[in-house]
Formats: C-alpha cells, sequence, structure tokens
C-alpha cells in the first residue's frame, strides 16, 4: 500500500467565491488583511467561453499546492529549497536555500507556488501544521480537510484478513469495506456473512475452501443476529471476550432478517450489526428490497407502460434502528473513510456492552448501472445530495450528524450518475427530494432531543 | 470446580437427591434437561409446551440449572440461537410444537446438516388449520424428513429419561445429530404422574464429559469457515454435498446402534429398563399385533389384556424410535405376526392412511410375504384413544385374519 496524506479539498460546486479562505490564510500567514499574501487564490473565470455547451462559463476555479507525489517545483529547483516531507506530506520551502530563481513556479501547473513581490520570494500552502485557516472559515463547506488518506498508514500495518482474489464485481463497494472492517476488527472475531454479495464474494468461501482468516458462517438470511447471539452467550459463559460481526446485506437486515435483528436489538445482544445497503437483492440479479428507493429501476421492479420503478419509498433501517435505543447506530459512507473509522470504533467498543448498529451506503456498479470506476464518487455525491446523511446516536449522547446536512448539491446531480434513476420523471425526482428533505427534517428534530425511545 | 459451581450442583444434586416426585410430563422433562447441565437454553412460549419452558426458566431462577437462559422473539431465532451456541461449544435445549415448530422449520432442516446434537423436545400438537391447540402427531410427521432423530415417550418417567439419554445419542461422535424428544401434548404434557428423580452423580457419570463441537467450531483459537457453499455440476460442489448428505444418513444408521446402548447403560446405572427402537408386548404366541406409537399405548396395552383374556390372540408391537426409523427391529416383531393394524394420531395426506402406516408397511415389505394391514387414525386433536377404542382396533384387526380388507383407513373418535 502506498503513502497516503492529508489533504485540503475544494467542492466547485459549493464555492461561492466570498474569498473569506483567502482573508483568513493572509491573516495567517502574513498577519495582513491584504490578499496578495493569501496562498489559496480563488479565482473567477470572467471571460465565457463562446461555447454554449461549456459549463465553465464564469467559473470558480482554485490555485493552491496540492502537494504533489511527485512534485515539479521540487525537481526544477536546482538549490534544494524545495523538499517533499516525507513524514506530512507537505512540500516545505526552505528560506536560506531559495536563490529565488521562481523555476519552481514555472513546474507548477496549479499555481501552488507563487512570487509574492512584497516579500520577495516565493509562498506556498503548508496546511498551516494540519489545521487549516482556510477550512475553518469557509462559510459554504467547499474547503474540507482530508484526513482519510492518511488512514490509510495506519491500517497498512494491520493484516488483511480477506483473502487476495475474491469474485466480487469490479468497483465493488463492498469488499473496500470487508478489508477495511476487518483490518480493525482484527482476529478475536466471529463473522457472520447472511447470503448476500458478501458471501457471493468468497467470504465464506467455496467448496471446503475458505475466503476469511477469521471464523466465518453462513447463517441463513433471516437468523444472523440470533446466532451471533447464541454464540455470545457461550464465549461469555467460559470468560472469553470474543467481537461478534455480522456484515448482512439489506434484505437480511430490513426485510426477512428483520424479526431476529429487532429481537436482538430488544435484548441488547452484544454485537456489531453492520448492513451493508446496496438497495437491494443485487446478488441474485438486483431485485427490489425494503431499502430500494421509491422510483428505482429494479428487475423486479421494471419500468414499462404500468410500472416505472418502485412504487413505495425505502425503509431508514439506520432511524428504524435508532429506536431500538442501542448501544450505538450510526451511518457510514466509504467516501469518508475517517468518518467511517471512527464509527467502527466507536461501534466495536459498544458491541462489548450492547447492541451496535452500522449501516454503511454501498452504492453497486452492476446494480445500479454506473461505471466502475465511479464508486466512490456515486457514494460521495450520495452524501453531498443529502440521499444518506452521516450521523451517529448513543442513548446518552441522542442523535448527532457527523457532517453537515446544510447546503447539499441538488438531487439531480446525485441521480443523473445512476443508471437505474435515468428513466425518472420530473414527478418522480420531485418525490425523491421531498423524500428526502423530510428525512433531513425529521432526523434534525431527533437531533433536539436525547431520549428517542 | 469453582464456589459457584459447587453451590449449584448442591443446589441440583439437593434437588434430586431420591427423590419421587409427582409431577407432569412438561415438569419431568424440565428435571431430565435439569441434570443434563445445559450451557444455553432458548425458549419461546406455545401450548402445550409453555410450562415446559415455564418449568426450565424457574430452575434457572433458582439457580438448579445453571445456564444461559434466551427469551428470544420467536422459535425461529430459538434455534438460531442454539445454533450458534452449539458452534461455540454449548451445550443445548429448547422445547416447541405445532405452529412454533413451523416457524422454526428453516433452521430445523439445517441443523442435522450442521451437525449439531441440539435436544428439543416436540410436546407434539395438532397442526393449523382448523384451529386447535390440542395434542397429536401432525407436526412431528410433517418433519419427519428434516433429519433430526426422533423419539416418542410413553410415560411421564420416560420423558425425563429419554431426555437425558437423548445428550448422549446426539452428541455420540458416530452421531453428532439433533434429537426430538416427543411427548403426547395434553396426555403426557399435562398427565400428573409419581415419578423418581435419579441422582444428579450418576447423571454426571452417565452422560460423561461435554464434547459437542470437536468436529466443527466458531472459535478465533481454531479459525475455520463454517459451512461455505458447495457448487455447480462440473466442479466438486455436487461430489462433496453428496458426501455430506451420505455422511448424515450414515449418521442416522448409527444411531440406531447407539440408542440401544444408550438405553442399556440408562437401565444399568439407573435401574430402568425401556425398549429403544421397538417393544414387543405379550407378541410372542400372537397371531396378529396393533402397531402404537406414544402415550396411547398404556391404553392399548390395557385392551390387549383384555382381548387376551376373551382368548384372542393378539399382541402389541410400539415404536418408540421413529427416526430413524427401525427397520430390523420392527421387522423382528411384524415376522411372529400374520396381520396387523397401525395406529396413527396424525394422517398421511398422499397415501390416504397414518405415517406410522405406510412406514410399518414398507419395512413388512423386505419381510418379502404379504402382511394384510389396516391403518387406524385417532387422537387428533387431543381426542382420547381409549381402551373401548383399541378394542375395536383389536376386533378390527382381527377381521384381517378371515379375508377382510380395507380400502381406506378406519378412523377413530368420529362418532365420540
Amino acid at each position: 500500500m502506498g503513502i497516503g496524506y492529508n489533504t485540503i479539498t475544494f467542492n466547485q460546486d459549493k464555492c461561492d467565491g466570498c474569498g473569506d479562505c483567502m482573508l483568513a490564510c493572509a491573516q495567517a500567514k502574513a498577519g495582513s488583511d491584504d490578499i496578495v499574501h493569501s496562498r489559496i487564490q480563488i479565482l473567477t473565470t470572467d471571460q465565457p467561453s463562446g461555447d454554449p455547451q461549456a459549463s465553465d462559463s464564469g467559473a470558480i476555479e482554485l490555485a493552491m499546492c496540492r502537494q504533489c507525489g511527485d512534485p515539479k517545483c521540487v525537481s526544477n529547483c536546482p538549490a534544494a529549497a524545495l523538499t517533499k516531507n516525507a513524514t506530512t506530506g507537505t512540500i516545505d520551502w526552505h528560506a536560506d536555500k531559495c536563490v529565488n530563481c521562481l523555476l519552481c513556479t514555472v513546474g507548477c501547473a496549479f499555481g501552488g507556488i507563487t512570487y509574492n513581490a512584497e516579500i520577495g520570494h516565493v509562498t506556498k500552502c503548508d496546511s498551516c501544521d494540519g489545521n487549516p485557516a482556510c477550512v475553518k472559515v469557509c462559510p459554504k463547506g467547499a474547503l474540507e480537510y482530508n484526513t482519510s488518506g492518511s488512514i490509510y498508514n495506519r491500517i497498512s500495518d494491520k493484516d488483511d484478513l480477506f483473502v487476495p482474489g475474491l469474485s466480487a464485481c469490479q468497483g465493488c463497494n463492498s469488499e473496500l469495506l470487508i478489508r477495511h472492517t476487518l483490518r480493525n476488527v482484527g482476529t478475536n472475531v466471529v463473522v457472520a456473512t447472511p447470503p448476500g454479495c458478501i458471501p457471493g464474494m468468497g467470504t465464506v468461501g467455496y467448496n471446503g475452501k475458505t475466503g476469511t482468516k477469521v471464523p466465518v458462517f453462513h447463517p441463513l438470511l433471516t437468523n444472523t443476529a440470533s446466532m451471533l447471539a447464541g454464540i455470545k452467550k457461550q464465549y461469555n459463559r467460559v470468560g472469553r471476550d470474543v467481537t461478534m460481526l455480522a456484515l448482512a446485506g439489506d434484505g437480511g437486515v430490513g426485510d426477512v432478517g428483520f424479526q431476529s435483528l429487532s429481537g436482538a436489538a430488544e435484548r441488547n445482544e452484544q454485537q456489531l450489526f453492520m448492513c451493508v445497503d446496496n438497495e437491494g437483492y443485487m446478488n441474485t440479479g438486483m431485485q427490489s428490497s425494503g431499502s430500494t428507493p421509491a422510483g428505482s429501476w429494479t428487475s423486479t421492479t421494471p419500468v414499462g407502460k404500468e410500472m416505472q420503478g418502485k412504487r413505495t419509498d425505502a425503509k431508514n433501517m439506520a432511524k428504524i434502528m435508532m429506536m431500538h435505543n442501542c448501544e450505538y447506530v450510526a451511518t457510514a459512507s466509504l467516501a469518508f473513510m475517517d468518518d467511517y473509522y471512527e464509527k467502527l470504533d466507536k461501534a466495536i467498543a459498544a458491541s462489548k456492552h450492547g447492541f451496535a448498529y452500522l449501516h454503511v451506503y454501498a452504492p453497486c456498479p452492476t446494480g445500479w448501472r454506473f461505471p466502475a470506476a465511479d464508486t466512490i464518487e456515486v457514494c460521495r455525491k450520495q452524501v453531498e445530495s443529502n440521499f444518506v446523511t452521516l450521523w451517529d446516536f448513543t442513548p446518552e449522547q441522542g442523535l448527532r450528524f457527523t457532517r453537515s446536512t446544510d447546503n447539499p448539491i441538488k438531487m439531480a446531480e446525485y441521480l443523473k450518475q445512476i443508471g437505474k434513476y435515468r428513466h425518472l420523471s420530473e414527478a418522480q425526482v420531485e418525490h425523491l427530494q421531498r423524500r428526502v428533505n423530510d428525512q433531513v427534517r425529521s432526523l434534525k428534530a431527533f437531533e433536539q432531543l436525547t431520549e428517542v425511545s | 470446580m469453582t464456589a459457584i459451581e459447587k453451590t449449584i450442583d448442591s443446589t441440583l444434586e439437593s434437588a434430586c437427591q431420591s427423590k419421587t416426585l409427582v409431577c407432569d410430563g412438561n415438569e419431568a422433562a424440565a428435571w431430565g434437561v435439569a441434570l443434563s447441565r445445559p450451557d444455553v437454553i432458548a425458549v419461546y412460549p406455545i401450548t402445550p409446551q409453555s410450562s415446559l419452558v415455564e418449568y426450565v426458566s424457574q430452575f434457572v431462577a433458582e439457580g438448579i440449572i445453571d445456564a444461559e437462559l434466551m427469551n428470544v422473539e420467536g422459535e425461529h431465532s430459538v434455534l438460531s440461537a442454539l445454533q450458534g451456541a452449539a458452534l461455540a461449544g454449548a451445550r443445548t435445549y429448547t422445547a416447541t410444537c405445532g405452529p412454533g415448530l413451523a416457524f422454526m422449520f428453516e433452521p430445523y432442516i439445517r441443523t442435522p446438516g450442521l451437525r449439531l446434537p441440539i435436544v428439543a423436545s416436540l410436546v407434539t400438537r395438532d397442526t393449523l388449520t382448523p384451529q386447535c391447540v390440542w395434542g397429536g402427531h401432525q407436526d412431528a410427521m410433517l418433519v419427519k424428513e428434516a433429519g433430526w432423530i426422533q423419539m416418542y415417550c410413553e410415560t411421564v418417567q420416560e420423558v425425563l429419561d429419554t431426555t437425558v439419554m437423548a445428550y448422549r445419542i446426539g452428541e455420540h461422535p458416530d452421531v453428532m445429530l439433533p434429537v426430538n424428544v416427543n411427548s403426547d401434548g395434553n396426555y403426557l404434557s399435562y398427565g400428573v404422574t409419581g415419578i423418581s428423580l435419579p441422582a444428579a452423580p450418576l447423571v454426571d457419570a452417565f452422560l460423561g464429559e461435554k464434547n459437542v463441537n470437536w468436529h466443527a467450531a466458531l472459535d478465533p483459537e481454531r479459525p475455520m469457515a463454517i459451512d461455505p457453499l458447495t457448487g455447480g455440476a462440473g466442479g466438486p460442489g455436487p461430489k462433496m454435498f453428496v458426501n455430506y448428505r451420505k455422511g448424515q444418513t450414515d449418521a442416522m444408521q448409527n444411531a440406531l446402534r447407539v440408542i440401544e446402548e444408550t438405553h442399556k447403560d440408562w437401565g444399568d446405572r439407573i435401574g430402568r429398563h425401556y425398549s429403544p427402537l421397538v417393544e414387543e408386548y405379550r407378541l410372542a404366541d400372537a397371531d396378529y399385533a396393533i402397531v402404537t406409537i406414544g402415550s396411547m399405548t398404556g391404553a392399548a396395552k390395557d385392551a390387549v389384556d383384555e382381548a387376551r383374556d376373551r382368548g384372542e390372540a393378539v399382541g402389541l408391537i410400539k415404536v418408540k424410535t421413529f427416526r430413524p426409523f427401525p427397520v430390523a427391529a420392527i421387522n423382528r416383531a411384524l415376522n411372529k405376526v400374520k396381520a396387523i393394524g397401525v395406529v396413527d394420531r396424525s394422517v398421511n395426506f398422499g397415501w390416504n392412511c397414518g405415517p406410522l402406516y405406510q412406514e410399518t408397511i414398507a419395512a413388512a415389505q423386505k419381510l418379502q410375504r404379504f402382511m394384510p394391514s389396516a391403518s387406524f387414525i385417532g387422537g387428533l386433536a387431543g381426542a382420547d384413544i381409549t381402551v373401548e377404542h383399541f378394542s375395536e382396533v383389536i376386533e378390527d384387526t382381527a377381521k384381517l385374519l378371515k379375508g377382510h380388507s380395507y380400502d381406506e383407513p378406519v378412523w377413530i373418535n368420529r362418532n365420540d
């Protein structure tokens, strides 16, 4: 695994060009209100391109150091005044070595290192030692300090407990999830994977061979939580602390698996139950489930003269589990890995005391009809559009959003990437938007409460 | 042994010490459970089993049973939780019947394939519909091909004794299969009689050391995958599947021997002897016999005695072990008579007869001689099959010797 670093990310769609970031940077780095000292520059393209189809007319762009992995500024520098910091990942500029030749500025395609005439040498972003001033002031959330890259460094030392080479579809979100989850959970675990994509890709194995380096089994589609509860009871009886982990699809969670899940949550059984929600029965050929959103094409909610995809809304399983007052409930998306890791740690800890439920949204390139390379992007837009929301819950704390639901991107931005929504009418899109707004409003109401059930 | 274990031991021991007890079959089953020292018990109540799981729960509350008690949300989860517990090494117990068994069916049919020696009492009940909460064997007969060992008890005492024996049979390395201890709803579940409790140390010695999941386990200390997919013609899957299945059927046949050995050892240690597979009653000099199963046998034996007093050369064959079906044992008995009348407390819809009748004549076919036979169906929905009813059964069976034949089953209780 390569080395990953924290980075400042910029979302063009959210930026309104207010310039607060530049002011904050100038103040932080030069003690001045003059944005000439800012190492982040927000640029507005004033000149329309003339092409009516072009979307870049009047677009906002960012000039700032990307802290490149293969930095041209560093290789251009004849004086070794620029170096890549192996620990932080930033490109460090050393004043004592700089000969002011400005070759570095020629090398950079991002406007990330520029000559500041007022002080007489180049300046560049140093990420404020991991606490960037620009990110803190951005009112639209267009700038974020993304820490997920460095997480990969932390976990790369841990054993991958899943075999290399699986029969998952290209671009599968669930394989990524399993690898990361098992790395963190470790070997002192029993893993239950009810029928679905997760065992289908070889987790339990085929013909006497296993796909996992920890104890793993097929429960029925219907009884995952009950079987884990029985295992845990016996380990408690003999005084051994073993983690119980379920990796279940949305059908084994919210449809046919719901009774045993609800019963186990009511009894506060000590287990971490994870729903990997790909909005349907993808393993068996993309049939509709209780998690399939309204309007979705599936192979059992086809599109024709009499039916235009699923007729009813998905149930919000995470909310339903919150109403069970579980030890811990959270939603997560693999586009927000740092958030996921934080929640996974909390869920593992909670499962030592009682029932922990993690609902991970898992867009499926095969079943949803989008290119395999776009999985993480679809994950991201699913969250950014509020189609799904990231939050967690404990009985003491109540519900807490872990990512703001303010200023979402347009629903259409999310839907347009996905083939299963291609046929949607305006009315259907409006329905989905209303549903999403209602869900956010309802969750926000819960945020105000500490006692939910 | 820890201090807690000692306390619990003394509780169970003092509770069972050379005791004679007046109780019903459900309480007797609970004492059998207590003496077997299970680790994990999961329960969900259903008539007429409910008082059984109430007794078990009470015993846990009092410390007579030292087990994890799981009050789960339905029979499906009951057996699922026990499967998990057994895969982690637990000795397990539950009880159910009727609609509860039907709801349990999905994990039920999987248990033998997982080779988990779970013991579950079936307090047998007729199936819906018509709506009915009363005894009958239809529930147990519906699951006879699922792969569980099934033994039908005749008396309250036998319920207790068979419950303990079930653990030794199921956990035997040559068997490793789940066991149903069947007791007739109403007649055994609520029938009160005097029984004697064996002393706990005797039962401990009889059961020996617990070793439930030596073959397969979900244990981080020896990681393995349980039940990976077998699959697909053209690969090794079908061959593996076939061999697993054959292993199951072989284990069922092994169970016949183990059931006999276990009953003998129980008799030697505890002093109560039962016919493990098939009981022969007044059969040696009989011309014909009636075949029974379960608690009806008591009244049937009385009717045979009365008929003998009248000079009828009638005997009785009782089937205790129905799964695996004891073909050799039943044929040894059938070989002694010229005609049989088989009494069922359930129906076989496909053959218009009782299931025990169908199985018995299937076995008789191996005798290679024609066995005149009649199917009697009675005791449905808790109806009583009285001595008078059995006298009629004997009379109707005797007609077979004079060339009479029956095209349809004879329905008992139809005009009660």
